[in-house]
């Protein structure tokens, strides 16, 4: 990896590459540049994860006309597909350089795709087609479901890791911090409209990363929630978020009607 | 053009999460979790999240301020200094060392805190110090 | 188990009915004045169209103790804003799922599509689904571990 990066700074075709950099022993992320060759000697790929694609949005957003490089797993690649569908980055300026997750992540991920479309770094491994966190919360009868979701969303501090560390969250006003549908000064927000409504506005937008897992305090497993989330869109609109370049994400646009009142009212 | 991000420890609480701080151009623009970190492992309270916020924030004071003709202008260290000083003296001898309290805060180091006890303790002579995390 | 607290016998359900101006709520006025009888259980909120519907105020409704929650718009290809039912149905279909996958009684939140023109139905629907409700028992958010 570190000769393509190298070689696309070198001719000028990116501006600046966002990867992995080793600074006293942890990897962080950091924006290398022509100007600091010397900083391309710390770079790895590491098995740790940051939203880089976070990175990328707040790089490109202060350099719009300038094109990045970033590295990217399977889902990061994912991320950027939707990016380009949501405008928040020009695919013409965005460079990816592709590492392929090794057989322990694609596990502990339950990814069913943990490679993007090419890959300089890592081997192919096959992707998990069902996840058993969902088989094991979908093999629960409804009460069990019930209090084990409020007892998870009671544990919640409200503490916004789950939406600050999404690579797909980039609206400019958030929903959930608006006074008069999640009330301030009450811990823990409102069980379940808090999580529910972040569900719903990760239809068609969550990746499947697990940043927000990783990054709740409390060890809430949000990501089961919104792989669950990924499978209804699935399911109902036959989209699998990420996989193709053409066609917006179902709730993003009006489109066509596919669906029966039938359907709906089971 | 520059990006990149500085591992620090939060100053908030006495937790002493790891993260970083990301900075955009020599601007402060947003905090992350460091994942490496032995004692945070990646989370953060949202007091953490918004590390980022108040370090340059226009709300900061700058100089030391002192009521003048019932408004707030500005004034020296010395000047402040002296005048608190003298006041915490008149009132200690007045009313007695107890009639004084101290606050310690989460974001000021052991050390500092260590310093503000033994003010209050050994120099004012009162057991009236406590801290704004047990409020 | 916490749901058998509440015994059916005097429970009265609290529905939230969010009715398309042109339609549904229409619908509803025609029932009103051809004084069909259908119960009281319902409160009504008219918005112009069910596409301004976002599951935030469906989720809020049922956060703040409604019983069942009822969505009615204009039939498909008929809506005063051409497709605004289309966002509509597939935003119910998602929330739904979402509700039972949480544990919910997803039969709590009913979508259906009700003309101007049919009172008689608008009553039909209402007492319909304040039975099921009724019989449902009171939200699961009052009885369960919260």
């Amino acid at each position: 990896m570190l000769e393509r990066v190298k070689e696309l700074l070198g001719s000028g075709e990116i501006a600046g590459f966002i990867g992995l950099k080793l600074e006293y022993g942890h990897p962080e992320p950091y924006l290398f540049t022509k100007d600091h060759p010397e900083d391309l000697e710390s770079l790895l790929v590491g098995d740790v994860r940051y939203p880089l694609n976070k990175v990328l949005l707040k790089v490109a957003n202060q350099y719009p006309e300038l094109t990045f490089g970033v590295m990217v797993r399977g889902c990061d690649e994912r991320g950027l597909t939707e990016l380009f569908k949501w405008n928040q980055l020009r695919q013409d300026r965005v460079v990816p350089i592709g590492v392929a997750c090794p057989r322990e992540l694609a596990e502990a991920c339950e990814c069913y795709k943990p490679y993007p479309s090419q890959w300089l770094v890592g081997e192919k491994t096959e992707g998990i087609s069902k996840s058993k966190r969902l088989q094991k919360i979908e093999g629960m009868k409804q009460d069990e479901r019930l209090s084990y979701w409020q007892n998870q969303f009671n544990k919640c501090i409200k503490c916004y890791g789950c939406r600050d560390v999404c690579p797909m969250c980039f609206c400019e006003v958030c929903s959930l911090e608006d006074r008069n549908f999640i009330l301030t000064g009450k811990i823990p927000p409102e069980n379940p409209t808090f999580h529910l409504s972040r569900a719903v506005h990760m239809v068609g937008r969550c990746i499947d990363c697990g940043l927000c897992e990783e990054a709740c305090p409390s060890n809430i497993p949000v990501r089961t929630l919104y792989k669950k989330v990924g499978e209804i869109v699935m399911d109902v609109f036959g989209y699998r978020t990420g996989e193709s370049a053409e066609g917006k994400s179902p709730l993003n646009i009006l489109g066509e009607v596919t669906l029966e009142l039938s359907d709906v009212n089971k | 053009m520059e990006y990149k991000t500085v591992l620090t420890t939060c100053g908030y609480c006495g937790c002493g999460c790891g993260l970083y701080l990301e900075v955009l151009d020599g601007e402060l623009v947003g905090t992350m979790p460091c994942k490496t970190d032995p004692v945070s492992q990646g989370g953060l309270c949202i007091k953490g999240w918004n590390l980022h916020e108040f370090v340059n924030n226009s709300d900061r004071l700058t100089q030391p301020l002192m009521k003048k003709e019932g408004q707030f202008r500005e004034a020296t260290w010395d000047e402040a200094l002296d005048h608190v000083a003298s006041r915490l003296k008149e009132i200690k001898e007045k009313n007695g060392p107890n009639s004084i309290a101290f606050l310690a805060s989460a974001k000021c180091t052991n050390e500092e805190n260590y310093l503000l006890q033994k003010l209050a303790r050994a120099v004012v002579g009162t057991n009236n110090i406590d801290h704004c995390a047990r409020l | 188990m916490a749901k058998e607290v509440q015994s059916a016998a005097g429970f009265e359900p609290k529905i939230i009915a969010f009715l398309c101006n042109w339609c549904s709520y229409g619908g509803a006025d025609l029932a009103g004045v051809s004084r069909l009888q259908y119960p009281s259980n319902t409160r009504t909120v008219r918005v112009m169209c069910t596409a301004t519907i976002s599951p935030h105020h469906i989720l809020k409704a049922f956060q703040k103790g409604a019983d069942g929650v009822l969505v009615a718009g204009c039939h498909i290809g008929d809506c005063h804003y051409m497709k605004g039912n289309y966002m509509t149905i597939k935003r119910v279909a998602v929330l739904k799922e979402l509700l039972r996958f949480t544990g919910f009684q997803e039969e709590r939140l009913y979508l259906d599509w009700i003309s101007s023109a049919e009172g008689v139905r608008f009553a039909e629907v209402i007492r319909s689904f304040t039975q099921k409700i009724r019989e449902l028992g009171p939200s699961q958010l009052k009885t369960s571990y919260a």
